[in-house]
């Protein structure tokens, strides 16, 4: 649970590098937005590995994926280095260093990357309003839809991932108390932004649904992202990131976190969905601008080490073109 | 000049002393963003010492000569002349603007009388002509003493101009420029032993230069994918060998240093010698690639060793043992467990430099609160000192500082938890010969020496 608390902190934190880097001075710089990305995608992997059917409260779907996969799996020995492409064994050997199994869920996280450099690349000063949003919280409904199926596979995402949880978990503890007893502000606002990146590209295939999920967004996003940087309890957390979200930001993130964690979060959604759209209509490898600086999706980098279904594949693809034309 | 004359360059450790000598910039607590020192390089004899900063400016220091009436001021540093190298640009294609802060400076090797170095900011090399300039003509026949032409027929007479002493000036002339051939940000540049050629690298290329040609660059690594989503790793840091003009090293995000052979083939992508640390899987955390990424790399002077930085140690390697370092040291590794913390002020991003002592016997990088760290390779002994305006005083010896890293803390350790992320020494230089340090804290330059000196 603490994990991926921690873990979606550090995704939302990451998203903030990544959309704050647009307005550095300088251009964008590769060699971070490399590195953020790394971090981002290790942070996805756990966040959505980590089995803790708490934070999925009250959603349609319920669990990602049900935990009895880890006592079923035959331990394979240590997974693979790091990085290397993981024999299908090397998964099933991860339950015996992290009690909660990873789950593949490759699904979400690649939308969490594209959106916002997908928003990045309309500009934020495209911010369609009402409808968009509700096809956006409602394409945040069938984020469960793929995830489940992916849960569903045997995946084994960038292989190596499987020593992950135990060096993170090493590292996250220690790590949980920021330096400066202080979560950075762009957190708790920017972790329900994480969530709803989801939305937009189911939002491209499907019609609208019921925007029912708006608590439960805000719940699942804010448990990670409160002031709870170490882990916080399971049921309390729900009620935090409603705080949160009302509460003004505490200082220490420049102005555009701040902007960023306070804006409406139905309009970041549609940010990114309508950028998003964009983006799908082009070629997977063009991108909206073929810029020399831009960013890329290491995540499809490692075509060896994904096996994944077909949905979270065509997930995959848009997030590294949104990255690519970010 | 004491010290000089000695055979070996003392070892920097713990062996010696190293007392304060001077401080150079302002003293207010407000540091403006421009004066902030983003490079330090001293020159080939060590008597010049070149910083560049975030406002584009280059400064640089001249040891004076040391002087029977002031036996004190030990060959001490005075700026010797000061120029605005790069100016911000706008680069209307894409939109972006181009800072003009200084990356790197490198020194030529003198070949007469005038200095030269180049200096990059993120797109754009120059090279700098420093020349001093002691006389001056007097008596044009064309121009009369305030530089107006006079009108050729009112001549009636003419004179051989006469050169007169003038007070010393040292002019600073840009004599290339060398521009748009880097599509990245460049990282780093680096002056062949041959003396003709330097190479410039960026994120994915490296290219090769000839000094006196502009228009032209060879690019001799490219790393760049065809497919940008591929990307995985990028260049951080590249190297002419010292002493073999055909061999250069790059560094990667990976924390991987490739050796590349110019005589292999004209594109060097694929390397001759590969260096990496196996990975430790125990410490895996988020954070681990971003940590293993290499910051700088550099070449012991005597061409046999190579040393890289990565977060949180510095590696010494020896070019003929590919698979592990010969040595690691740890700089501050009471921040593994901060990684998180780190990585949200972006301080995990933070490119330490590090250097090698005139003898390679010791090596020196930077660290948080002012600290800087120094590693005695001979008797494997290391010392943290600080760089602070407290312990400024002449001659004043520095003190060991310790962090303590949890329990109880003793008196005059600091506890990680007090350490100032925000004052960074990410830029050091050694003398080459000498036991003078220099180093960089923000907007401050500060001196050292050590006592024997």
């Amino acid at each position: 649970m603490e994990f991926k608390l921690e873990a979606h902190r550090i995704v939302s934190i990451s998203l903030g590098k990544i959309y704050n880097s647009r307005v550095q001075r300088g251009g964008i710089k590769l060699h971070k937005n490399l590195l953020v990305s790394l971090v981002l995608r290790s942070a996805r992997q756990v966040y959505l590995s980590d089995p803790c059917p708490g934070l999925y409260l009250a959603g349609p779907a319920g669990t990602p994926a049900p935990p009895p996969q880890q006592p079923g799996e035959p331990a394979a020995g240590p997974p693979a280095g790091w990085g290397e492409p993981p024999p299908p064994a090397a998964r099933a050997s991860w339950p015996e260093t992290e009690p909660q199994p990873e789950r593949s869920a490759v699904s979400e996280a690649p939308r969490v990357g594209d959106a916002v450099p997908a928003a990045t690349v309309t500009g934020v000063g495209d911010v369609p309003q009402g409808g968009e949003a509700d096809a956006a919280e409602a394409a945040w409904n069938r984020v469960d839809g793929p995830r489940q199926a992916a849960a569903g596979e045997a995946e084994d995402p960038a292989g190596g991932w499987g020593v992950f949880p135990l060096g993170s978990r090493a590292a996250r503890r220690p790590c949980g108390c920021p330096l400066g007893g202080q979560d950075p502000p762009g957190t708790p606002a920017a972790t329900p932004r994480a969530a709803c990146c989801c939305a937009p590209r189911p939002a491209e295939d499907e019609p609208p649904a019921p925007p029912a999920v708006c608590p439960r967004k805000r719940g699942a996003a804010g448990v990670g992202g409160g002031p709870a940087s170490c882990p916080a309890p399971g049921s309390t957390p729900l009620k935090k990131p409603r705080r949160n979200l009302e509460q003004p930001a505490s200082g220490g993130e420049d102005d555009d976190a701040e902007e960023m964690e306070t804006g409406n979060v139905a309009n970041l959604i549609s940010i990114f969905g309508s950028s998003f759209s964009g983006l799908l209509r082009k070629s997977p490898g063009g991108g909206r601008e073929e810029e020399e600086g831009e960013e890329s999706g290491p995540e499809a980098a490692e075509p060896g080490q994904i096996c994944c279904d077909k949905p979270v594949l065509r997930d995959m693809n848009p997030w590294s073109t949104a990255i690519v034309a970010f | 000049m004491a010290g000089a004359g000695g055979g070996g360059c003392p070892a920097g450790g713990n062996d010696f002393q190293w007392c304060f000598s001077q401080v150079k910039g302002a003293i207010d607590e407000d540091v403006a963003e421009a004066d902030i020192i983003s490079t330090v390089e001293f020159n080939c004899s060590g008597d010049l010492l070149a910083t560049g900063d975030k406002g584009g400016r280059v400064v640089i220091f001249q040891r004076e000569q040391e002087n029977k009436s002031r036996p004190h001021s030990r060959g001490e540093y005075n700026v010797y002349s000061t120029f605005q190298s790069h100016e911000p640009e706008f680069d209307y294609l894409k939109s972006l603007e181009i800072e003009e802060k200084i990356n790197k400076i490198r020194w030529l090797p003198q070949q007469n009388a005038a200095h030269f170095l180049l200096s990059t900011n993120d797109k754009t090399i120059k090279l700098w002509k420093i020349s001093e300039r002691d006389k001056r003509a007097e008596g044009y026949n064309l121009k009369d003493e305030d530089g107006r032409l006079r009108d050729p027929f009112r001549i009636t007479a003419l004179r051989v101009p006469i050169l007169k002493p003038m007070d010393l000036m040292v002019e600073a002339s840009p004599r290339r420029i060398f521009a748009n051939a880097h599509t990245y940000h460049i990282n780093s540049i680096s002056v062949n032993s041959d003396h003709e050629t330097y190479l410039s690298a960026d994120d994915l290329r490296i290219n090769l230069w000839h000094l006196e040609i502009t228009d032209r660059s060879f690019n001799i690594v490219d790393i760049k994918p065809a497919n940008m989503e591929e990307l995985t790793e990028v260049i951080t840091a590249a190297e002419f060998h010292p002493h073999q003009c055909n061999v250069f090293v790059y560094s990667s995000s990976k924390g991987t240093i490739r050796l590349c052979d110019m005589r292999s083939s004209a594109l060097c992508d694929r390397h001759s010698k590969f260096f990496e640390e196996p990975e430790d899987p125990s410490s895996r955390s988020f954070f681990s690639e971003i940590i293993s990424s290499i910051s700088d790399v550099k070449f012991s002077h005597s061409g046999r060793y190579m040393m890289s930085r990565d977060y949180l140690s510095v590696k010494v390697w020896d070019l003929n043992m590919e698979s592990r370092p010969l040595e690691t040291h740890q700089v501050h590794e009471y921040l593994r467990s901060k990684l998180c913390s780190l990585y949200e002020n972006d301080c995990i991003f933070d490119k330490f430099e590090c250097c090698w002592n005139g003898s390679d016997s010791a090596i020196m990088t930077g660290s948080y609160n002012n600290f800087f760290r120094m590693f005695d390779r001979d008797t494997r002994r290391d010392v943290t000192l600080e760089a602070s305006r407290e312990s400024s005083k002449p001659r004043a010896s520095l003190k060991p500082r310790k962090v303590c890293t949890g329990g109880k803390r003793k008196k005059d350790e600091i506890s990680v938890d007090s350490l100032d992320f925000n004052k960074k020494i990410l830029h050091t230089a050694w003398h080459p010969a000498d036991s003078v340090i220099a180093v960089a804290a923000t907007n401050n330059l500060y001196i050292f020496q050590d006592k024997i000196n």
